[in-house]
């Protein structure tokens, strides 16, 4: 814009001096001719008076550099000349000037010279004897003038253009400087030029809506991120060079990477080979579902791509995290097997009794014996069923049951009252010590855990051993400890030992008894009252089971 | 243009990554090989190994076209050299992880690869080929210097194979030709070790500019 404007007011004062320039000459040149004109005549009259005062003697006395003056006799012989030899010189009777002269009195005329470079203006006039008196003066024309001033001129041009350029480049910058101000933040507070008030006005209007653009945009991407920061599911968008467009941290978490800056492949967050081929299937435009390995957790991997114009631009991702509803599959599978090989059992057995029974393959005197199994059996298997029945509805949540202050020491007392005759068997001594701690809670469900404790406490004890319950309150928690000297468990045990049908021993569960649900059940049981447990134990030296249970 | 040369330079990146996974597996399973001869996967190392050659062919063609075309100076310049120099690198693992196999296939005496350290060498090697690609993924320099020093731990591995060896050989000379097997095989970890340790060096040339090595000495 400076350029523009120093260009044009440059042009202009150019333009207007060349004119001036041009103009003025011409004017000046045409007053001169006439001022020429004039002085001839006036210095022709001064000279005829002389003349005729004096005669030819008073043109004698005229210097060489003055004015060319011609005296001319009445036939047009030069009588005298101050600048050439009269002697020499034509009949200037023809001249135009002459002519007019003796016949009006005065002439004039205009001769150009053969150079054309300049032209001679002459001035004639008749004395009263009949002689003329001839003046005449050289005037250059204006080429010839120019050329004669040429080194002024060109120096004032120099010197005039050089002003322009300064005057103009300070205008313009004078100009567009307020222009440059411009406060583009706050377009309406400028006041400058009334011309750019309607811009200023649209840019401020522009500016508002871009303003509210960006923020829009801004929250939507916030959005976003925040839902995709907050899924536990894996997300990844990818184009089609592979390089992540966008990702959250349980992407990151699933694959086993890290923050990465920049626009970085997809390989380098995981570059195991079901990963690749996923990633290079779905870039070919396959939708992908697939199960995968992630450092040890199994992972199913979504993968649709992205197509614009029949081409794939790109792929989203989705990983989700399958290991616990893969553990849960597996540990039902277990569970209805283990149930079904359970109950089959103990059928067997009822069937193949009642079977001989029927034949009558069994003396009379025997049958209250063969009875006596298959009751013993049937015990059995109502028993897990209630076990079943149990952990099932544990597992709902489905009990109703309200709320009273238990006194634990009582409970405890209570049960191991119960277990007594079942403890003389195996000579085991049953211990109980602590204060009577009272506690809020479901005494139903409290009962079946506890008693399952000491239950479990019992049947893998040794003989003469001694099972101990010691209640206290620890830290505003009533905590039960159940210890026992058993076989023990092992350290990978203890992670299964509270599994359904999960056994330590599996060759003995037969003698030792049970339906392999008691710890399950204790499990599922303090978990519904909000309870915790934990087991430390050493093998072959016995077992705590430590029950902890909220105020 | 400069973009046009970054998205290549991720394009290379991207290969070096895959060339680097193929040899992972490549290492892989010939150790699960070695450690399962009745293992019919054998043949799977064998494509694998094509697959590192081809790569190889192909990441050189893409390294010579950036250097033709782009011209590129400084650390782009580094990045591509130590890219030439890594593939062949990883060549070789491929190459020897071929070889573990093909011996491996012919190894029927399993129970002698228990006895000796052979096992904890082909966890080391593994490790050592992982954590090379690692560094180079992740543009690590620190994971790049625990690579190369983790090599003396294959080194010293090899060691102990080569002083187990003979004492063993002359109790059970019958199986002589195992060992002579084993002590190649050995040999061959450990040089996967330092080509491994080589690649590691490579990314810390491509980061810093120059070897640790020449700094040490």
């Amino acid at each position: 814009m400076t350029k523009r404007i120093f260009k044009s007011i440059f042009a202009v004062s150019l333009i207007v001096l060349a004119t001036c320039t041009g103009v003025t000459l011409g004017i000046l040149y045409h007053y001169f001719g006439n001022q020429l004109q004039k002085e001839l005549k006036t210095e022709a009259a001064y000279l005829a008076i002389a003349v005729e005062r004096d005669g030819i003697d008073a043109l004698e006395a005229l210097p060489a550099q003055a004015e060319r003056v011609t005296y001319i006799d009445e036939d047009g012989t030069v009588l005298f000349d101050n600048v050439a030899d009269s002697e020499s010189m034509e009949n200037h009777a023809q001249r135009e000037e002459i002519e007019e002269a003796q016949k009006t009195g005065s002439g004039t005329a205009v001769r150009n010279s053969d150079t054309l470079s300049r032209k001679t203006l002459y001035y004639a006039m008749k004395l009263k004897d009949g002689t003329v008196l001839r003046v005449s003066s050289v005037q250059y024309n204006l080429p010839a003038l120019l050329r004669g001033m040429i080194q002024p001129l060109l120096i004032m041009l120099v010197a005039v253009t050089a002003l322009a350029a300064w005057i103009a480049s300070r205008v313009s910058r004078h100009i567009v400087d307020p222009v440059n101000a411009l406060d583009l933040e706050h377009p309406e507070e400028n006041q400058i030029y009334d011309e750019i008030a309607p811009l200023l006005t649209k840019i401020n209007r522009q500016q508002k809506s871009l303003k509210h653009e960006i923020a829009e945009a801004k929250r939507q991407q916030e959005e976003f991120s925040i839902i995709t920061e907050n899924m536990e599911e894996g997300f990844l968008v990818i184009d089609a060079h592979t390089e992540v467009l966008s990702y959250n941290s349980s992407a990151l978490r699933l694959l086993g990477a890290e923050a990465q800056t920049g626009r970085r492949s997809v390989l380098t967050l995981n570059r195991s080979e079901g990963f690749q081929n996923l990633i290079e299937r779905v870039l070919e435009g396959k939708h992908m579902v697939t199960n995968l390995e992630f450092q040890g957790r199994s992972c199913q991997v979504a993968a649709n791509p992205v197509w614009k114009e029949k081409k794939v631009t790109g792929a989203v991702i989705v990983i989700l995290d399958v290991t616990e509803r893969m553990k849960g599959e597996q540990m039902r599978r277990e569970f209805t097997a283990n149930v079904s090989h359970e109950l089959k059992t103990p059928l067997t057995s009822i069937s193949g009794f009642a079977e001989i029974i029927n034949d009558g393959f069994v003396k009379p005197e025997d049958t209250k014996k063969f009875a006596g199994r298959i009751f013993k059996e049937a015990q059995r298997l109502i028993t897990l069923v209630n076990d079943v029945i149990k952990i099932s509805q544990l597992d709902e949540g489905k009990f109703f049951c309200e709320k009273e202050d238990v006194d634990l020491y009582e409970a405890a007392r209570e049960i191991l009252k119960r277990l007594e005759e079942r403890a003389a068997e195996k000579n085991i001594h049953l211990y109980l010590y602590g204060p009577h701690v009272k506690v809020n809670t479901v005494k139903v469900i409290l009962e079946e855990v506890l008693y399952n404790l000491c239950d479990n406490g019992l049947k893998y004890n040794k003989q003469s051993g001694s099972l101990t319950v010691n209640i206290s309150e620890v830290e505003g928690n009533a905590q039960i400890v159940v210890e026992d000297t058993g076989i023990g468990i092992s350290e990978e045990d203890k992670m299964r030992i509270f599994e359904r049908f999960y056994r330590v021993d599996k060759s003995h569960s037969k003698a030792i008894g049970g339906t392999g649900l008691g710890l399950s059940i204790v499990k599922h049981g303090s978990m519904f009252l909000g309870a915790d447990v934990k087991v430390e134990s050493t093998l072959g030296e016995g077992s705590r089971f430590i029950l902890t249970i909220p105020e | 243009m400069r973009k046009r040369f970054d998205q290549q330079l991720e394009e290379l990146n991207v290969e070096l990554i895959k060339m680097g996974s193929l040899c992972e597996r490549a290492i892989r399973r010939a150790v699960e090989l070695l450690q399962n001869p009745e293992d019919t996967r054998v043949s799977d190392v064998d494509r694998i190994e094509e697959e590192v050659n081809h790569k190889e062919r192909e990441i050189e063609t893409l390294c010579m076209k950036l250097l033709l075309q782009q011209q590129p100076v400084a650390k782009d310049l580094r990045e591509i050299s130590s890219a030439l120099k890594m593939i062949s690198d990883m060549e070789r693992i491929g190459d020897q992880a071929q070889d573990i196999a093909d011996m491996a296939r012919f190894m029927q005496v399993k129970e002698i690869a228990h006895k000796i350290h052979i096992g904890e060498m082909a966890e080391a090697t593994i490790k050592m080929v992982t954590e090379s690609i690692n560094s180079f993924v992740k543009k690590d320099l620190k994971a790049a210097a625990a690579v190369v020093k983790y090599d003396d731990v294959v080194d010293d591995l090899f060691l102990k194979i080569k002083t187990e060896l003979p004492a063993m050989m002359e109790k059970d000379s019958k199986n002589a030709e195992y060992y002579i097997d084993l002590i190649m095989i050995a040999k061959y970890f450990e040089r996967i070790g330092d080509h491994a340790e080589n690649i590691a060096q490579w990314v810390e040339y491509s980061i810093t500019g120059s070897h640790q090595e020449l700094r040490q000495e």
